[in-house]
């Protein structure tokens, strides 16, 4: 308990710029990657996130998540119709995706 | 499963199962930084009609019957080489019928709403073009997308882009969008409230951090960042002054508008069913602020037939210079609209959805679905979450009925 709460507070210093990241890294443009499986020094946050409280799913234990209905919009068309309309409707701007216009619609 | 305090044992571990998995082909399960596998197409067409309004809210003498759209969308997504696919979307829109104009008092004092006559006919075509590149951990996107009807032409750009760590259970997204939109109202010679030519500009950002939770559920909060800028008014509407005086529809020629949309997605194995949840709260520069709460449930029976149902709720409260007509004295601010979608209400929304999956391995082995949707919304003042002294006359309900096919090759 006393370390998930030492590791909350670490994270949230993380993020917040108040601790260093050392590690983070940006994608890397050449296959494949082997500095991951290297010993270098870790962050906070590093640390934090391989702590038992987050629980790993295996690429193996992920047939129930890779189903259809678990994409965050199944249906694309369906989708892009719908936040078109509740545009068009409603007072509300759109957010939360990159791509897409205005309409003489609003 | 725990993972063991060690990181070299687990490191090799990591290694050998990862290129066991790459040599079983399991690894596309897991990864999702490639391309996608196969030639998608789909189909879609659906009316939407929206209600007449009540005879208690309008003008008698004004049309009462309201708007109706006829869409069609077609999409292809494709893979071009091991590191990236494209999507296409085309979309055409056939709009018709009579909105809202303004609003006028009756004798107690309540607004009635004026319809314009049922003259708009317009269409809509309208491109989206994405392509996406995968790396090791990560995929980057481009999108550029064009939309022009008579009266409005808009050009727009997108990069988006996700990375992973965590051993693939976080997932760091984030995109941004331009959109550079021109205004040519129809009618500006006769109408001396409209405008003959605008420009707006859209600015938007967006970063979000999903997390699997385990072996059945999801999780992905994001936040966005909207800036509009230039004619931001609705040239086809007015506001009424007491005195029979008429107004163009005035709003700030900026808005700042800010979102934070949290998700939640879990598959229940005993009765085959998936949920969907979502909250979002939204606050503009404008005085708006609005809660969406969605739900869907997606429920299987066998591998073929897929029934969903879904409800919605929404609440806003009104822009800082909505009106429902002006005061004899005329107007006290710089800006005010007498635009139903900036008043107070609420709104509830009911879906139902049949999806059905089959395949034909006698010609080619593609698989089909078959969909089919109903969806129904109503809004009202009482509906909100805190009702308004004075609901807009013009609210809308509409229905919504789609048919679509898509093959997967």
């Amino acid at each position: 308990m006393k370390r998930r709460l030492l590791c909350s507070v670490a994270l949230a210093l993380s993020l917040s710029g108040c601790a260093t990241i050392e590690s983070f890294e940006w994608p890397s443009f050449s296959s494949p990657d082997l500095s991951e499986y290297t010993e270098r020094p870790r962050s906070y946050l590093e640390i934090c996130l391989e702590h038992d409280f987050l629980l790993r799913v295996k690429p193996w234990e992920r047939a129930v998540l890779s189903r259809e209905d678990m994409a965050w919009e199944p249906d694309p068309l369906e989708a892009a119709r719908t936040s078109h309309t509740y545009f068009s409707k409603e007072a509300s701007m759109p957010g939360g995706s990159a791509g897409g216009g205005g309409c003489g619609c609003n | 499963m725990r993972r063991q305090g060690g990181s070299k044992d687990s490191a090799t571990l990591r290694a050998l199962t990862t290129s066991a998995l790459a040599l079983s082909g399991l690894a596309r399960v897991a990864a999702a930084d490639t391309p996608i596998d196969d030639i998608q197409t789909s189909y879609s067409y659906s009316t939407y009609s929206e209600d007449d309004l009540p005879n208690s809210k309008g003008l008698p003498i004004s049309e009462h019957s309201r708007y109706e759209v006829k869409t069609q969308q077609a999409r292809l997504a494709a893979p071009i080489t091991d590191h990236i696919d494209f999507s296409l979307d085309v979309t055409h829109e056939k709009m018709s019928g009579a909105s809202p104009w303004y609003n006028v008092p009756d004798a107690a004092g309540a607004p009635i709403q004026v319809m314009s006559g049922p003259t708009i006919e317009d269409e809509r075509n309208d491109i989206l073009l994405k392509s996406s590149y995968y790396l090791e951990n990560a995929r980057m996107g481009l999108i550029g997308g064009y939309s022009k009807e008579n009266d409005y032409k808009s050009m727009n750009f997108g990069w988006d882009g996700e990375t992973h760590f965590n051993e693939k259970n976080t997932t760091l997204s984030g995109g941004l969008g331009l959109s550079f939109d021109e205004i040519d109202p129809t009618d500006a010679d006769t109408e001396p409230t409209r405008p003959v030519h605008e420009t707006k500009q859209t600015y938007s950002l967006n970063v979000g951090l999903a997390q699997i939770l385990n072996r059945r559920s999801l999780v992905q909060s994001s936040l966005s960042y909207a800036f509009g800028n230039g004619y931001l008014s609705d040239p086809y509407k007015e506001v009424y002054q007491k005195g029979a005086i008429y107004h163009p529809d005035e709003r700030p020629d900026t808005r700042h508008a800010f979102s934070w949309l949290t998700r939640y997605a879990r598959h229940i194995e005993e009765v085959e069913a998936t949920v969907h949840l979502s909250y979002q709260y939204y606050w503009d520069t404008w005085g708006v602020s609005s809660h969406t709460i969605e739900a869907a449930w997606y429920q299987s029976f066998g591998d073929s037939l897929q029934i969903t149902p879904s409800i919605r709720y929404y609440t806003q409260n009104e822009a800082d210079f909505y009106v429902s007509y002006l005061p004899l004295s005329g107007p006290t601010d710089d800006h005010f609209s007498s635009d139903y979608r900036l008043s107070t209400y609420g709104a509830l929304g009911f879906g139902i959805k049949a999806e059905y999956t089959f395949r034909t391995p006698w010609v080619t082995d593609i698989q089909w679905k078959l969909k089919a949707a109903y969806e129904r919304y109503i809004s009202a003042g009482d509906l909100a979450w805190d009702s308004p002294a004075v609901e807009a006359p013009g609210l809308v309900d509409f229905k919504v009925l789609s048919f679509g096919i898509s093959a997967v090759f």
